[in-house]
């Protein structure tokens, strides 16, 4: 009955530390999943730079090379957005104003009227201006899609030449190919690769070297947005800082850090508790086992005192309680990791739920985009520019990281069931330790004279 | 052939110190039946703990067949205990949760006996005590106090030492059961060729010793 009594005690605690085990781990797991959605890197744009709209004043190459200068940034993409009219190119833009231009303030399409020359207005073919073709992305506002280098090459990040890779719409309505060549600002500029998005917005758009731009547009060293990469997602939030207080006032700083963070909250609550019930309960569990092992050697002095009168060596007699103090460790273990894993995932729910996870579940919002998948295949492969096609170079996208924190997967992993060992392991042996300990210290003579 | 001699031993109690064993000095031949007569608290069971090397006397020797006790260390006296001493106890004191056999069979393992013996050795034990089969594989509990205590001879005897130490061995029984007892390890020392010291207050079992002994005040003299 007693031995009923001390596995169901210690079952409980080693369920209860296997159920925090798992719990915690799923909610590391959870929090590393959404930290590295969120990825490593932070937009810097000119203050008050936004969208389609402009204003601001152009970030400065000493400002870049401020960003470049700063601890755990390992890179900075730069980006200069520019618009070519018809009267400094030779390309066609194949995007109609629309409705939507006339909205906008564009003017043109069916019924535009604001427009600075309604009815002949197209939207101006987009440049971007890059140092970093290979790592880039394009999305959200700026025309979403995945874009694909479908022939010929890119460029490089350092590139000085008059060379550029168009979009696939822009292409097919200038009848242009790997090879042709275009006017810009009354320079040749020779197309080397074309890519695809499946956006024609993004598809009617110029990647063109970075220095390039900034020579032809007649804006050395300006750049329209800037993207800092981090070496490590957990140092985002402190390069953020560092980036705001670096460029102060002159530029906007925006990572989906501090919204990850704050989203993260409940779950960071709930590893900490987690933890501390773990370590609660295989403590517990530890003192459970010491105290039932003392009582049973107590219990059974007489005994030890007739085996030592007996002849039997401390060791004989100590590994005898050893091999029980385990019997019970096992069978606690056992019983203990079935049920551990079974309430695991009512008790995570429960902790969540508790820590005010749930409500996070509506929390939605806007995500501000950082770097993302960009160009993967064909040539020599690369992705579009930080920022994408636009003069913001920002892209938005409503906030899907928050949405699912709740939806945990609890399992049992290896590490699980070796830690299930090594806690009955500790058990055990601190629940024989003292075991030993005692009976040690047991002197036959004492007990039998006893009698 | 045990020899004692001038064995002293003093315990420190608040109260003082107690000499529970004074300049003790005997001999006791193999085979030979010794009763020690003593009432309570004079002494006789701290005699047997010294002997049976159970506690360490302040002075004195103890020597059996030449060897001398004394100057073993801890290692050395469990070895001694485990195959030179055989104790009988006034409440047996048998493992609880072992059978007869099992309890006979663990003296043996404490012995070193040959592991693919330790069965026949126990049978042999059990039928030379008077149990037979169907008791073997009992436990304790499901044994009466004569035939725990049986067991209890039975295990003492299983190493075949050369000294069996029993403390008020038919305390717990009655008379006719105790008689029984007294009878069996007359018996089995004459045929073990062990020395038997029997502690007892029992003047009726003091009496079928081979020689008796009286304890007051831890000193020891031989009643004639």
């Amino acid at each position: 009955m007693r031995t009923v009594g001390v596995v169901t005690i210690l079952a409980v605690a080693i369920a209860l530390s296997i159920s925090m085990l798992i719990a915690r781990d799923a909610v590391t797991s959870k929090i590393n999943t959404v930290k590295a959605s969120t990825g490593n890197t932070i937009s810097v744009s000119p203050k008050g730079f936004f969208g389609f709209n402009g204003g601001g004043t152009p970030l400065k190459a000493s400002s870049i090379n401020d960003l470049l200068s700063l601890k755990d940034v390992t890179a900075v993409q730069e980006s200069l957005s520019e618009e070519l009219t018809s009267s400094k190119t030779s390309l066609t833009s194949p995007t109609p104003a629309g409705q939507l231009g006339s909205q906008f303030g564009f003017g043109g399409g069916n019924s535009g009227s604001s427009g600075s020359s309604s009815g002949t207005f197209t939207i101006p073919v987009r440049v971007i201006g890059t140092n970093s073709p290979g790592n880039a992305v394009v999305g959200g506002a700026n025309g979403g899609g995945t874009e694909k280098l479908t022939s010929g090459r890119s460029f490089s990040p350092t590139s000085t030449s008059d060379v550029a890779i168009i979009g696939s719409t822009l292409a097919s309505t200038n009848k242009l190919k790997v090879g042709s060549t275009f006017t810009a600002w009354g320079t040749k500029i020779t197309v080397v690769g074309i890519f695809n998005a499946s956006s024609t917005f993004t598809d009617s758009s110029v990647l063109m070297p970075l220095a390039t731009v900034q020579k032809l547009a007649d804006s050395a060293g300006d750049v329209t947005s800037a993207t800092v990469v981090v070496n490590s997602v957990n140092n985002v939030g402190a390069v953020d800082k560092a980036v705001a207080k670096k460029l102060g006032s002159a530029a906007d700083v925006t990572s989906t850090q501090a919204t990850t963070e704050a989203a993260l909250a409940p779950l960071n609550s709930v590893k900490t508790i987690s933890t501390y019930t773990l370590i609660g309960s295989v403590i517990g569990a530890a003192i459970i086992l010491l105290l039932s092992m003392l009582m049973i050697v107590r219990e059974r002095r007489r005994e030890v005192g007739v085996l030592k009168a007996l002849g039997a060596p401390n060791k004989s007699i100590i590994s005898q309680f050893i091999s029980e103090s385990t019997t019970f460790t096992i069978l606690g273990a056992v019983v203990g990791l079935v049920v551990g894993i079974l309430i695991s995932s009512p008790i995570t729910s429960a902790l969540v739920s508790a820590s005010g996870g749930s409500t996070s579940t509506n929390t939605g919002g806007f995500v501000r985009r950082g770097a993302g998948a960009g160009f993967t295949g064909g040539g020599s492969g690369f992705t579009p520019p930080a920022g994408g096609f636009s003069r913001t170079g920002i892209g938005f996208h409503f906030g899907g990281v928050t949405n699912t924190l709740t939806q945990l997967h609890t399992s049992a992993s290896w590490s699980t069931l070796a830690f299930a060992l090594v806690a009955a392991v500790v058990i055990a042996a601190v629940g024989s330790s003292v075991a030993a300990g005692t009976i040690t210290r047991i002197r036959p003579a004492e007990v039998l004279r006893s009698e | 052939m045990l020899k004692v001699e001038n064995l002293d031993k003093t315990f420190r109690t608040a109260a003082g110190d107690v000499h529970a064993v004074q300049n003790v000095s005997f001999e006791a031949k193999d085979g030979e039946v010794v009763a020690i007569l003593g009432a309570s608290g004079s002494g006789k069971s701290t005699l047997l703990s010294l002997l049976g090397l159970l506690d360490a006397p302040d002075r004195g020797s103890i020597d059996i067949d030449g060897t001398q006790l004394a100057i073993l260390d801890s290692a050395g006296r469990t070895r001694y205990r485990s195959s030179q001493v055989g104790f009988v106890f006034q409440q047996f004191n048998l493992i609880p949760n072992l059978n007869a056999r099992e309890n006979i069979k663990l003296a043996l393992e404490f012995a070193h006996w040959p592991k693919d013996s330790r069965d026949q050795r126990a049978n042999e034990l059990l039928a030379m005590v008077g149990l037979d089969e169907s008791k073997a594989d009992r436990r304790p509990s499901k044994l009466s106090g004569g035939e725990q205590q049986r067991v209890a001879i039975a295990r003492a005897f299983a190493a075949q030492p050369h000294l069996i130490l029993a403390d008020e061995p038919t305390g717990s029984l009655d008379k006719a059961t105790g008689q029984k007892i007294v009878d069996l390890l007359r018996e089995i020392a004459s045929t073990q060729n062990a020395t038997v010291l029997v502690v007892t207050h029992d003047e009726k079992i003091a009496k079928q010793a081979d020689r008796r002994f009286e304890i007051e005040d831890g000193a020891l003299k031989e009643i004639a």
